[in-house]
């Protein structure tokens, strides 16, 4: 693999370049994490994987492509090196490695952590309005979410779930005023972030991206799942919503309101569970045997309740 | 209860990581030998799983199509619910008992 590598960033960075042994890193299905360093530069090589994470996602090159706009755009990214048609047979992209936490219970409870979970809520919704300020045209291929599509991917997993049906079937009776759609990261939440001792340090996974209500960005993070056992701080376990909101509409001049984030907190607990489902198939079907994957599809249950909950919450 | 991965298929992936993973890193002779009991073992489970009759989802299935048809009359919240928690019961026991 070495080889390859040394090829690759060779020609890519436009000189000879001594690289240390790949480190592949664990984590990610769909695209391999390799550890790298260039003549000294922190790399990260994401690579293909054999198999996609989701027919939903985007291509490789598409995520790249993003990564640089949002660079660009000045939102904390890693900085983008470029990409790869052929790493050693399949597609990859070069990014810098950035330095800090990435495990999502690692940053809601770690003591170390805890000035930069004071400073995280504020600085998430610094970087949310800069994503959400990215010209679309800038990004032709991006997807546009609709509803609709979620009955669509549940159709496929093909098991009945009626806690999810009965969600999609709320969120299609009780949808708030259409708001214009923004460049979405689609997957803003703890553990997708890379954080030190002063904060946010970077915003990772961007192959969810899409054209959405910059709300369901933003209420994402605030899924039960991504409290990380932290189930009282509605923010990712790290902080209230309050603060987070407040900044974000003194940023971009909108007017969030409270029942809009309810709305796409339960379109977001919806998502996760057809996810749980989705990627359980992947084991099922052969695509991708793993003990982790099939256990995942059991996890359902659990969004599932929080999906009743929430519906009570909203009296439906 | 229909649950996807089933018993048996949730069985065959322990069964699969176990075998193909941890068994050919295992270089103690006895640790090897207990792991090959131990996947016999699951490999019964397996079997006295796979003989039982299946699931019969179809009220599921008839449920979820009401749903989706907008047919949901008052106490389908409460039923779909109850039916969560009795699987969570099983998938998840400890995540009921944090809930607040």
């Amino acid at each position: 693999m070495k080889d390859a590598f040394q090829a690759g960033l060779s020609e890519l960075l436009g000189r000879e370049v001594e690289i240390t042994e790949p480190v592949l890193l664990a984590g990610g299905a769909s695209k391999e994490a390799w550890a790298v360093d260039a003549d000294g530069e922190r790399l990260l090589v994401r690579r293909a994987a054999a198999t996609l994470i989701h027919h939903r996602t985007l291509t490789l090159a598409q995520e790249y492509a993003v990564i640089e706009a949002a660079f660009e755009a000045g939102v904390k990214v890693p900085r983008p090196y470029g990409y790869i048609a052929d790493l050693a047979g399949r597609e990859a992209f070069v990014m810098e490695r950035l330095e800090g936490e990435t495990i999502g219970r690692r940053i809601v409870q770690m003591d170390e952590l805890a000035a930069a979970r004071g400073r995280l809520p504020v600085q998430l919704a610094e970087e949310l309005a800069k994503i959400h300020a990215i010209p679309a045209e800038r990004l032709p291929f991006l997807p546009d979410a609709r509803l609709e599509r979620r009955g669509e991917d549940l159709d496929e997993v093909g098991e009945p779930h009626p806690a999810i049906e009965l969600g999609l079937w709320w969120l299609r009776k009780n949808r708030p005023p259409e708001r214009p759609r923004v460049v979405n990261h689609g997957d803003y939440r703890i553990g997708n972030v890379v954080v030190d001792r002063e904060g946010l340090v970077g915003v990772l996974d961007w192959e969810f991206a899409r054209l959405d209500d910059p709300v369901r960005d933003l209420a994402f993070g605030m899924v039960r799942a991504w409290r990380f056992g932290v189930a009282e701080k509605r923010l990712g376990g790290i902080g209230d919503a309050g603060p987070f909101v407040e900044r974000y509409n003194e940023l971009t001049g909108l007017d969030v309101r409270p029942e809009e984030l309810d709305y796409w907190e339960l379109a977001g607990n919806v998502a996760w569970a057809i996810g749980t489902l989705t990627q359980a198939q992947r084991h099922l079907s052969g695509l991708d045997r793993s003990v982790e994957l099939a256990t995942l599809g059991r996890l359902s249950a659990e969004v599932e309740y929080e999906i009743c909950h929430l519906l009570e919450q909203a009296n439906a | 209860m229909s649950e996807r991965p089933t018993a048996q298929e949730l069985t065959e992936a322990v069964v699969e990581f176990l075998g193909g993973e941890i068994l050919p890193t295992l270089t103690d002779r006895r640790l090897r030998f207990r792991m090959l009991v131990a996947l016999n073992a699951l490999g019964i489970v397996h079997r006295e799983l796979d003989a039982l009759p299946a699931e019969d989802d179809s009220e599921l299935r008839e449920l979820v199509r009401k749903i989706r048809e907008g047919d949901v009359p008052p106490g389908t919240l409460r039923r779909v619910k109850s039916h969560v928690e009795a699987r969570l019961r099983i998938a998840s026991p400890q995540f009921l008992e944090r809930y607040r």
